[in-house]
């Protein structure tokens, strides 16, 4: 499975992703009066649409600006620097409302998980039992730091008398557990570096739940762990939150910010996309998988790392032509096949002939579950169940290795008319439209191959047949898109490639929308039942 | 550093020879106070009473800022700990530890454990299975676990291959190990399909893995048994 990853995927065509072809039609946004956003958590049934003014430490007014299609939800990128600053205003409030020091305030936010309503509400309560909660108490006629004479640290075993002067450094918090300093900086140290802790660190004493503050950590650890230690305690405040989200692509250090609550992971699916270009799940973290709802995409993958064995022979590159039996590489993202020797036209997916597949009836998409049902006995059951999901992850699989085969081979296409460039009158600007199209096309596949995921785990119904019409309607416009773009091009035929390539981009893009839509509309109203629970 | 680990250990060393009434015992493998066996009898009341129970411990660099490194060398029918590696699931040896605990603590927090077992964060997912379904039945096997494999040794030793004490104290007493009741299986429920002609190891098999204990049986079909034995 690992060769599949999405994140591999992304990683390679990240810098060719095309910002604009994320959401669809650019020209069909508008500009409507969105408020800010609020954690919808109440109000079960509001998804999208009911979004008020809320109080929010980015003070981001300027989230979802565009009029949103009902598969899109609203995100927004952070950097280190606004979540430090957001931060930051956030302990300053606490301090000056409570009236207490920062570095407490800054405990009690993250004891609460920065959920500042409800640190106020319990610390309006009672003080005194969230500060014991939290680790935050102080007592003044206890020092921290003390040099002593006849003291044995219970750690290192140690004792004044092997210190120079007879005196000891010593360190204890507000517990009064007192340990020799060099102790607490190993401590701090293995913590912060080995473990990469920061803001859970206690008391070294069995059971004490003291929180080391960020003074006394500074007090004790060497200054370049000090940063460590602060980088890490500003990354848990994205850690922590609900709502925020660090960008998975590697390398990059923004993090993305998503008001769709935990609870509704089983009918919204929050694609985003980070400033950098990596379109992900906000939800699950994963890679971009709409359609399909993160529950069934976590049950998909854990069975695809499951069966990986028994589904491998499906990633070969070569197949045999079904007619005279020679052998065929696969070398663009279409599935309709031609053989060289032979001419037969058959298709990749399943082998049969193309004919059937072509014009009014494009049935690859289609599991038969009836030859399941005659299954009578239970060999041929678990049989028939293999093949089932074969059948499914057999096109889950194509689709995210023609995405690949696609990127490929425009690569190559790129080339040549960069070379024409050179030799005709054709501009920059006029070449561009093979490129949106394969961006396209790329986000089209990573769509359908979730479908697959998705229809795997649909009840059949009325309900799925409206839904495999719409897969089947994507699949065809993209395998139309990407036969297009394997077509050898010459100078004289250009005008009309790229007419016709512009042509099936816009329509595909159409399909792709419907999908969306028409799934998303299928969660709102309870539509879709799945043959699994989760 | 590695100055106040050994420091260390060779006095938690001494304390537990000099204390002999907490009935823990250490001692040093291969002459390194830095892998140590550790030994302690079973708790009382218990199905582990009477046995002993050796301990694989070894002390990490980063000790005692890092956790020591346990598992049990003798093997232990226990929701927390694997029935086939000896590897522990307990959360002081994990996140939880701290330095201020010890060689001698943490054996005692290990002894505490087979007390008090969290099947809900289980080691060995097939013995919790079998804990939550049929106590009195896992308590059975466990007891059976213990007379067979934790009654010959008495004090700490290196673990060795060739002069496995348990397994010579078997021998001396008679004791042979079967398998069936190994696996907390009823004798007579692997003999009713060994005697439909499968393989007893299938048999066992297929009646761990499907949890074929005390009052689960009745949850589990004859077919279900024998579809699994002809692997559909
Ligand atoms: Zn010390
Ligand atoms: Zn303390
Ligand atoms: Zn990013
Ligand atoms: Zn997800
Ligand atoms: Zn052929
Ligand atoms: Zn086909």
């Amino acid at each position: 499975m690992s060769d599949m990853s999405d994140e591999n995927f992304y990683d390679d065509i990240e810098d060719t992703m095309d910002e604009d072809s994320a959401y669809g039609y650019d020209d069909e946004r508008e500009e409507s009066g969105f408020g800010g956003n609020t954690d919808s958590d109440e109000e079960e049934e509001a998804i999208l649409d009911d979004y008020g003014d809320v109080d929010d430490a980015f003070g981001t007014n300027d989230i979802g600006k565009e009029r949103l299609k009902n598969w899109q939800v609203e995100f927004k990128s952070h950097s280190v620097e606004s979540i430090v600053q957001a931060q930051k205003k956030e302990i300053d409030h606490v301090a000056s409302m409570f009236m207490i020091k920062d570095t407490d305030a800054a405990i009690l936010l993250r004891h609460f998980g920065w959920n500042k309503e409800r640190l106020i509400e319990r610390y309006m309560d009672s003080p005194e039992k969230v500060n014991l909660e939290a680790g935050v108490h102080e007592d003044p006629s206890r020092p921290r730091l003390q040099k002593l004479a006849n003291f044995t640290c219970e750690i290192c075993y140690l004792s004044s008398e092997d210190s120079p002067g007879g005196k000891m450094e010593t360190l204890a918090l507000a517990c009064g557990h007192r340990y020799c300093k060099d102790c607490y900086q190993h401590y701090m140290e293995q913590k912060i570096q080995e473990e990469g802790e920061s803001r859970r660190v206690q008391c070294m004493k069995e059971k004490c739940n003291l929180v080391i503050d960020e003074k006394t950590v500074g007090m004790v650890v060497k200054p370049r762990i000090f940063e460590r230690y602060k980088t890490l305690l500003n990354r848990t405040y994205v850690d922590d939150s609900s709502t925020m989200r660090w960008c998975p692509a590697p390398n990059c250090e923004l993090a993305v910010e998503c008001h769709v609550s935990v609870k509704k992971l089983d009918k919204v699916v929050p694609s985003v996309r980070c400033d950098c270009g990596h379109p992900f799940c906000f939800g699950c973290g994963n890679a971009a998988h709409a359609p399909a709802v993160c529950p069934i995409v976590k049950l998909w993958l854990k069975k695809c790392e499951d069966d990986s064995e028994t589904a491998n022979w499906i990633s070969a590159n070569t197949k045999e032509c079904p007619k005279c039996n020679s052998t065929i590489e696969k070398n663009g993202g279409c599935n309709h096949m031609t053989c060289r020797k032979c001419k037969h036209e058959w298709c990749w997916i399943c082998s049969g002939p193309w004919s059937e597949h072509g014009n009014s009836w494009y049935n690859c998409n289609r599991f038969d579950e009836k030859s399941g049902s005659d299954a009578r006995d239970t060999q041929a059951k678990s049989r028939a169940s293999l093949e089932r999901y074969l059948h499914y992850f057999n096109r889950f699989a194509n689709h995210e290795q023609s995405a690949r085969l696609d990127r490929d081979l425009y690569g190559r296409t790129e080339k040549k008319m960069e070379e024409m460039q050179l030799t005709s009158e054709l501009t920059w600007i006029e070449v561009q439209f093979l490129k949106k199209a394969v961006d396209t096309l790329t986000e089209c596949r990573m769509t359908l191959k979730w479908t697959y995921c998705m229809a795997y785990y649909l009840a059949k119904d009325n309900m799925t047949e409206l839904f495999e019409d719409n897969q089947r309607d994507l699949e065809k416009a993209v395998e139309d898109l990407s036969e297009q773009l394997e077509k050898p091009i010459e100078r004289d035929s250009i005008p009309d490639l790229r007419q016709r390539v512009t042509d099936l981009t816009v329509y595909v893009q159409k399909r792709r929308e419907i999908m969306l839509s028409d799934t998303a509309t299928g969660f709102e109203e309870g539509r879709w039942r799945w043959n699994v629970t989760f | 550093m590695s100055e106040a680990r050994l420091r260390r250990v060779n006095k938690e060393i001494a304390d537990c020879q000099n204390d002999k009434a907490s009935g823990i015992l250490i001692a040093l493998v291969d002459d390194s106070p830095f892998h140590l066996v550790g030994t302690f009898p079973g708790p009382e009341n218990s199905p582990y009473e009477g046995g002993n129970f050796d301990v694989d411990i070894v002390v990490p660099d980063g000790y005692p800022f890092q956790p020591i490194k346990m598992k049990f060398i003798t093997k232990v029918y226990h929701p927390n700990v694997s029935s086939q590696s000896g590897a522990i699931c307990l959360d002081i040896l994990k996140d939880q530890w701290t330095p201020i605990l010890t060689l001698k603590s943490t054996l005692m927090s290990l002894r505490s454990l087979l007390c008090s077992p969290e099947p809900n964060d289980p080691q060995d997912a097939e013995v919790a299975k079998h804990y939550l379904s049929d106590r009195a039945d896992f308590e059975r096997t466990a007891r059976y676990w213990t007379e067979i494999y934790a009654n010959g040794s008495e004090s700490a030793r290196p673990p060795n291959a060739d002069d496995d004490a348990a397994a010579l104290a078997r021998r001396k007493k008679g004791v042979k190990e079967d398998p069936a009741l190994v696996a907390g299986l009823k004798l007579e429920h692997v003999e009713q399909f060994v005697n439909m002609g499968f393989e007893r190891n299938a048999v066992i098999d297929v009646l761990k893995r499907l949890n074929y204990r005390g009052a689960n049986v009745r949850n589990v079909t004859d077919d279900r048994v024998v579809n699994e034995l002809l692997g559909i």
